[in-house]
């Protein structure tokens, strides 16, 4: 009988699904006699099916389900927002059991006596008593009531028996003109059809090069067949969207109960069709967006009376085609976004500067809800505001090739626009060539196509497109942004052609998240149509491919994908480079307006550094340096100065050396000691936003940043700081042997950051620094080994307690020492931190206790400078 | 043993399939409909021998398919009227328009044989 059970489980899943819909309309319009027999019928046909089953727990509900509709459908009953969700409750268990019955294969165990209860209760008109089994349970006692008014009114008058004798032949027949198909067989026939369009085109090609050969017109009609058929196959795996918006009107009816409010849901162009996997990916996005819109969007229903507008708010989805793609609008009449409250959070989680803010448009202010963690319900409900918020909808609809954008009025409403593609399965790509390979890039990624110029740029070629080289790190300066560059030649570690150097590059710009990456290309060929085929298993932890095709002349290219190749960019590199990367990225987030430093040191291009961390600028005598132990030294307030030539050498012949000199102040050991940094001219201050834009994997610069209109390089002066200090040591105390210990820095504060990391390379240790624990625990996978870590305690995603928990269960940190870092440093809280397996607890502002907690951790195998 | 066509006449697949295996184990052709008016359609092309008529359906519902069975074939073929226990009162009603025998459900082959031969169709 197992096949049976399957047919059963098949039908009644079809049936729950269209009940749903079914038990919400009954409760607008609780007379429709035709929605009524619809129900009854749908209720009583899975009662009546599962006694051939021997299902005796879901008999017993539906039959107490059928109960209550029996006595609604002969005017027994009025429809009242109570018996309909008494009546959902039911179809929500059977769904329960129906599920269970589909992993299972037996009916779950279960006690339904309560329910079973409740819905005979209501049944003999005792609804008062069963109310509060229903889930969302029914709004009672609230004046206005105003769910329940429309219904009660026409309770009076529903017909007694209304025989649905004329029936009209709306309803589809199940066993029809349709027959059912195995997903499988669909997925299986799309493969096929898809290597046969791959085949089609090898052999087009092959007779395009043979000229009027016998086979050309057989080939014409097998490739127009192939087209018609892969048309047609592609047309089995579409599915009207309506398919994804079954389940909206319930969620919709329970909201509007949960939440107080009277909401009405049209969906418009629930027809549009569109593949059955995207159809699947988009379910959840959609839904929490409706979700979203019902719980922020729409006001309750006092405040739009008191507002003019109808009482019920109005949510619309509408579903259309546009070129290649469906573009799913949810529309809500609702308050709009509230723009002030978007500002203040924006301001409070520091993602944008009071400045910044006031430069935006409010346009650009909305799209900040799409942030991770970005919830601006003052009160966080039940419904939505659970931290998964519009972020992971929009990480959702890019993972499929979409895009998600809103317009939003103040007091009319919100809108979101969600554009998809019509299917995964073949996408519009552009065809490039790096080294000697051919790759593909989705379209739907590429911004635009640059070409550069080769060559160095110059401050007199600023306005065209070039490739600026700083220290071998590629940027292109593209309407006045710095656009950061990636070579797919470098990154792949392909072989070079010769010549396919400098000379004129093509740059395909990429959109990678909220920003664009460049990839530097050596020929971009067309844009085809390909058929995506995932990556074999053994390659898929490559993240910078999402897929392989085949193309017309038989070759294998892989398809990239531009966020794999930024992640691999910006962080993986080569695991040598990982841990330094990982201190520039981390380094290089500031926004704030800064006083730089312009000076020339090596080369003509300026390079910057934040003006106050530069203790004071000097103009050294020639004559007053001195060498000692192979490090230039001068003497300088009555000791002696390391200093360190940014260029690399000391340029002997000049009289005078302009030099930056950096102080810096150890209270714990109650020194103070500087270095002098030598520079070849200094040139201006200048107050600008230090943005670094990126972060070179070159030591001693943090980065580069467009200071006043130019590529700058941002030195890091926490780098050389421990150059001169480690070559100090080592000149002074001869002792080469012990290395300098390592310290993995984790502090999502920018400020923090910027404090600890440059205090903590002032003292000679070696320090890394990450943002988030994931971060540092992904530089343990990627083998990064330190000596000590210091931890934030409170970091989101993951905070500092279960960062430790974590590095104790084990693994290569398992025993490093760990000292947390605590704004707040209550008894309770250290002991906590103690307990999770921190090895010391120090205040945040305590430098001095950090450097003395450090030191003991470390004992003596390794030493600070 | 007879060899005749019995038209099962349900919206659920799998009752109709339930019957089938009944119907056919016991040497009866099984032919298939998901409403009355699939069903009128199937007897206008090739009456059957017997009918086995679910009441509660789409597009036509089992009363109506009789009422019109009736109207343009006359008595026969002969129809087992299928139910259950909430619907008894429509028992009557089928009687009236012309069924043979009820059945309720769920069935079992025994009692679906019995109820059968009762009407004289085995």
């Amino acid at each position: 009988m197992d096949d049976l059970l399957a047919d059963f489980l098949t039908e009644t899943n079809e049936s729950l699904a269209d009940l749903d819909l079914a038990l919400v309309r009954l409760e607008r319009t609780p007379d429709d006699a035709q929605t009524l027999s619809l129900i009854f019928r749908l209720v009583h046909t899975i009662k009546g099916t599962c006694g051939f089953l021997g299902l005796p727990r879901l008999e017993h509900v539906a039959h107490a389900a059928e109960n209550v509709l029996v006595r609604v459908r002969d005017g027994v009953l009025a429809v009242t927002p109570d018996t309909i969700s008494t009546a959902l409750s039911g179809i929500d268990r059977i769904k329960e059991i129906v599920a269970g019955l589909a992993t299972g294969g037996n009916e779950p165990a279960g006690d339904d006596t309560e329910l079973v209860a409740a819905l005979n209760a209501v049944a003999e008109g005792r609804g008062e008593a069963a109310a509060p089994i229903a889930p969302p349970p029914p709004v009672r006692e609230t004046a206005p009531a105003p769910v329940a008014a429309a219904p009660v009114a026409v309770a009076a008058a529903p017909e007694p028996a209304p025989e649905p004798t004329d029936a009209t032949p709306a309803e589809p027949s199940v066993a029809g003109q349709t027959i059912r198909v195995g997903v499988d067989v669909l997925e299986d026939l799309m493969t096929l059809v898809s290597e046969l369009v791959l085949t089609r085109n090898q052999l087009l090609q092959l007779a395009r090069s043979q000229e009027d050969s016998a086979f050309s017109v057989p080939l014409q009609r097998l490739s127009h067949i192939t087209s018609d058929l892969q048309e047609g196959v592609m047309k089995t795996r579409m599915q009207p969207i309506g398919n994804a918006w079954n389940k909206l009107p319930r969620l919709v009816r329970d909201l509007a109960h949960e939440l107080d409010k009277r909401i009405e849901l049209v969906l418009h162009g629930a027809e549009t069709e569109l593949d059955r996997q995207v159809l699947e990916l988009i379910k959840d996005p959609l839904t929490h967006m409706v979700r979203n819109s019902a719980d922020h969007g729409l006001e309750t229903s006092a405040e739009r009376r008191a507002l003019g507008k109808p009482e019920a708010g109005r949510i619309a989805l509408n579903a259309f085609h546009e070129g290649g793609h469906i573009i799913i609008e949810v529309a809500d009449d609702g308050r709009g976004l509230p723009v002030d409250r978007i500002r203040a959070k924006i301001l409070s989680r520091s993602l944008a500067t009071e400045a910044e803010l006031a430069a935006m448009t409010d346009e650009q202010i909305h799209r900040f809800i799409f942030r991770a963690g970005f919830s601006t319900a003052a009160v966080v409900t039940a419904v939505s505001g659970r931290g998964v918020g519009l972020d992971v909808v929009k990480t959702n609809i890019e993972r499929i090739g979409g895009t998600i954008d809103l317009k939003s009025i103040a007091g009319q409403g919100t809108t979101f626009v969600v554009k998809i593609p019509l299917t995964l399965a073949i996408v519009s790509a552009l065809i490039v060539q790096a080294g000697r390979e051919r790759f593909a890039i989705p379209q739907i990624c590429v911004v635009e196509l640059v070409r550069a110029a080769g060559g160095e740029g110059t401050a007199a070629d600023r306005t065209e497109s070039r490739i600026e080289r700083i220290h071998g790190t590629p940027v292109l300066r593209l309407r006045d942004r710095l656009l950061p560059l990636v070579s797919l030649a470098g990154l792949l570690r392909l072989e070079q052609d010769a010549g396919a150097g400098e000379a004129g590059q093509c740059i395909v710009v990429t959109q990678v998240g909220a920003g664009t990456l460049g990839i530097i290309v050596d020929r971009v060929f067309d844009t085809e149509e390909i058929v995506v085929k995932p990556v074999a298993p053994i390659l898929r932890h490559i993240t910078m491919f999402s897929g392989n095709t085949i193309l017309g002349d038989g070759s294998v290219i892989m398809i990239l994908d531009p966020n794999g190749i930024a992640r691999a960019n910006g962080i993986a590199g080569t695991e040598s480079h990982l841990a330094e990367t990982a201190t520039r990225v981390a380094v290089a987030q500031s926004e704030q307006r800064t006083a730089m430093l312009l000076f020339r040191a090596g080369g003509t291009a300026p390079k910057a550094v934040p003006l106050s961390l530069v203790a004071r600028l000097e103009d050294i005598e020639r004559d007053r340096i001195e060498v000692s132990a192979g490090q230039p030294v001068v003497q300088y307030r009555g000791r002696l100065m390391p200093l360190v030539a940014l260029s690399g050498t000391l340029d002997t012949d000049k009289p005078r050396q302009a030099v930056l000199v950096f102080n810096d102040i150890d209270r714990a050991l109650g020194r103070d000691r500087c270095m002098g940094l030598v520079v070849d001219e200094i040139l201006d201050v200048i107050e600008d936003r230090l943005k670094v834009e990126l972060s070179g994997d070159r030591p001693g610069l943090l980065g580069t940043a467009v200071v006043a209109g130019r590529a700058t390089d941002v030195i890091d002066t926490a780098y050389w700081l421990t150059q001169a200090a480690h070559d100090w040591f080592r000149a002074g105390q001869k002792s080469g042997g012990s290395r300098l210990a390592r310290v993995l820095v984790v502090e999502d504060s920018d400020f923090f950051r910027n404090l600890l990391v440059p205090a903590l390379a002032a003292e000679g240790y070696e320090v890394t620094a990450c943002e988030t624990a994931i971060h540092a625990l992904r530089l343990r996978e990627a083998g990064a080994m330190f000596d000590a870590v210091v931890s934030d305690i409170e970091m989101p995603e993951m905070d500092g307690l279960a960062f430790v928990r974590k590095l104790r269960e084990g693994g290569a940190w398992a025993e490093l020492p760990v000292v947390a870092l605590s704004a707040r440093m209550h008894d309770g809280e250290m002991a906590a931190g103690r307990d999770a397996g921190f090895t010391d607890y120090v205040g945040k502002f305590d430098r001095a206790a950090l450097l003395a907690s450090l030191g003991q951790c470390l004992g003596e195998n390794v030493h600070a400078a | 043993m007879h060899a005749r066509t019995c038209l099962v006449v349900d919206d659920s697949r799998v009752v109709r399939k339930v019957a089938r295996r009944i119907l056919e184990g016991s040497g009866f052709a099984v032919r298939e409909a998901a409403d009355g008016s699939e069903a009128l359609a199937s007897c206008r092309t090739a009456l059957p021998g017997c009918v086995l008529l679910d009441w509660n359906m789409p597009v036509m519902n089992g009363i109506d398919f009789l009422k019109a069975l009736r109207r343009e074939f006359g008595p026969n073929p002969p129809v087992v009227f299928c139910t259950t226990e909430t619907e008894m009162k429509y028992v009557e009603q089928a009687i009236e328009y012309g069924a043979q025998e009820f059945v309720m459900k769920p069935f079992d082959a025994e009692i679906l044989l019995g109820k059968f031969g009762q009407a004289g169709l085995l």
